[in-house]
């Protein structure tokens, strides 16, 4: 059996994290990790809105058009999407995802050209119309 | 702490403080070490190699989270080649020292400290996931329970403690989910068109005709809301009664296994901490009855 010592402590300890992720959940954020809120897939789409998906497109130089998933430049596509508004900003950003892809595949010919794109399906009802745009947001060329 | 044999307190007889310290079988809390243990390395190698890809990324794409901001934490670089090893070596140690019941508490906060380094460098680039709160708090509440054998018969109230965390974790993560769900979707989220968008992005064979029978995504998002407001904390009362625990268990495991077929996520980590509320302790039972303790 536990002391009366051992049960404060574990009772403190449960009280602790119950408020920590109480907390997190009704007003902390992914910042407060490992106790904000676990909000994957936590938002709305408008079933007659646009859903994006977002990937990163390069171009070697060879001038040879890859899609870049995350085994090439060590960022997977939600990292992409959350660094998003950093790459719209600053699209020189990009670069790094050039380096990334030196570093984790140097037997590949480096990248010239590194985009953004997001591809918007168009919903109608929640059921995809075929409708579909891309447009690049963020744009990194080798200088 | 763990099997003081002085002053132990009197049972205690508030239903929350019961609840918590309800005693379970020492050799459950063994079992599940080891086999959390070892699930270190098939993580860190296997099943989720882009953490280790973030030691070639850029500093300039690093996005330090609070708890990076305030213990001072290096910025992920080469060294994180390193550090993975430093880790898995760590686990593999922390499951033969389980396995023997020899320093659990050294081998255990250890790798409990290492692991959530390793998370905080897989969750600070920019997008973080949710799918293993349960299993860091197996790593951390697992060593406080001190010495436990395999073979052990005896029930201990710092195992029932354990293992009521990681049920508590383990409920936290699907109903706190649908409260998530609540404040940043709105309670109209259910009518929303989220699963579309996530098969849309993420489709498989197996889900891709279901873009066309927007119903059933509907109808399965009111279903995940039920399951993890309603479902999920029926666990809670009843994870102790072998009737309903297995059926509960093989019930989350099961649409674990659903949505990877689905959309191609899993919640791996997440699964092996749900193994704490099942009878592990009969894995070594038998073997107990041959080997008195």
């Amino acid at each position: 059996m536990l002391t009366a010592g051992g049960r404060r402590v574990r009772s403190g300890a449960t009280l602790l994290l119950a408020v920590l992720l109480l907390a997190g959940t009704f007003v902390g954020q992914d910042d407060d990790f490992p106790f904000g809120p676990f909000r994957m897939y936590s938002t709305r789409d408008d079933p007659d809105g646009t859903v994006v998906s977002t990937r990163v497109e390069a171009v070697d130089t060879g001038g040879t058009l890859q899609v870049v998933d995350e085994s090439s430049t060590g960022l997977k596509r939600a990292e992409v999407e959350g660094q998003a508004g950093r790459f719209r900003a600053d699209p020189d950003l990009l670069g790094a995802l050039s380096t990334a892809h030196d570093r984790l595949r140097p037997q590949e010919l480096p990248y010239a050209e590194v985009r953004v794109v997001e591809r918007s399906y168009r919903l109608q009802d929640s059921r995809p119309t075929g409708a579909q745009t891309e447009r690049v947001v963020a744009r990194w060329v080798r200088p | 702490m763990t099997g003081a044999p002085i002053g132990p307190a009197p049972a205690p007889r508030w239903g929350l403080t019961r609840w918590l310290f309800s005693p379970a079988p020492l050799a459950r809390v063994a079992v599940l070490r080891v086999l959390l243990y070892l699930f270190i390395p098939v993580d860190v190698l296997l099943t989720t190699t882009w953490v280790r890809a973030h030691a070639q990324v850029p500093p300039e794409l690093y996005v330090p989270l609070r708890i990076g901001r305030l213990l001072p934490l290096p910025t992920p670089g080469p060294w994180v080649e390193a550090f993975q090893v430093v880790l898995v070596l760590a686990a593999l140690l922390a499951a033969l020292a389980a396995a023997r019941a020899r320093l659990p508490r050294l081998t255990g906060w250890l790798v409990a400290c290492l692991y959530l380094e390793w998370m905080v460098i897989a969750m600070s680039y920019g997008k973080v996931d949710h799918d293993r709160f349960a299993f860091l708090v197996a790593l951390f509440v697992l060593p406080s329970v001190g010495r436990a054998s395999l073979r052990s018969r005896e029930r201990h109230e710092a195992a029932g403690w354990a293992l009521a965390m990681i049920a508590l974790a383990v409920v936290a993560t699907y109903t706190l989910a649908a409260v998530a769900k609540i404040r940043f979707g709105g309670w109209d989220w259910v009518d929303g068109a989220t699963l579309t968008r996530a098969v849309l992005r993420r489709s498989t064979p197996l889900s891709e005709p279901l873009l066309e029978v927007p119903i059933l995504l509907q109808a399965a998002q009111y279903g995940l809301m039920v399951m993890e407001l309603a479902l999920a904390p029926l666990l809670l009362v009843r994870w102790r009664d072998p009737r309903w625990t297995w059926g509960l268990a093989t019930a989350f495991l099961g649409f674990h296994l659903m949505t990877f077929s689905m959309i191609t996520i899993i919640f791996l980590p997440h699964c092996m901490a749900l193994l704490a509320l099942l009878p592990l302790e009969r894995l070594t039972a038998r073997e107990a009855e041959r080997v008195p303790v």
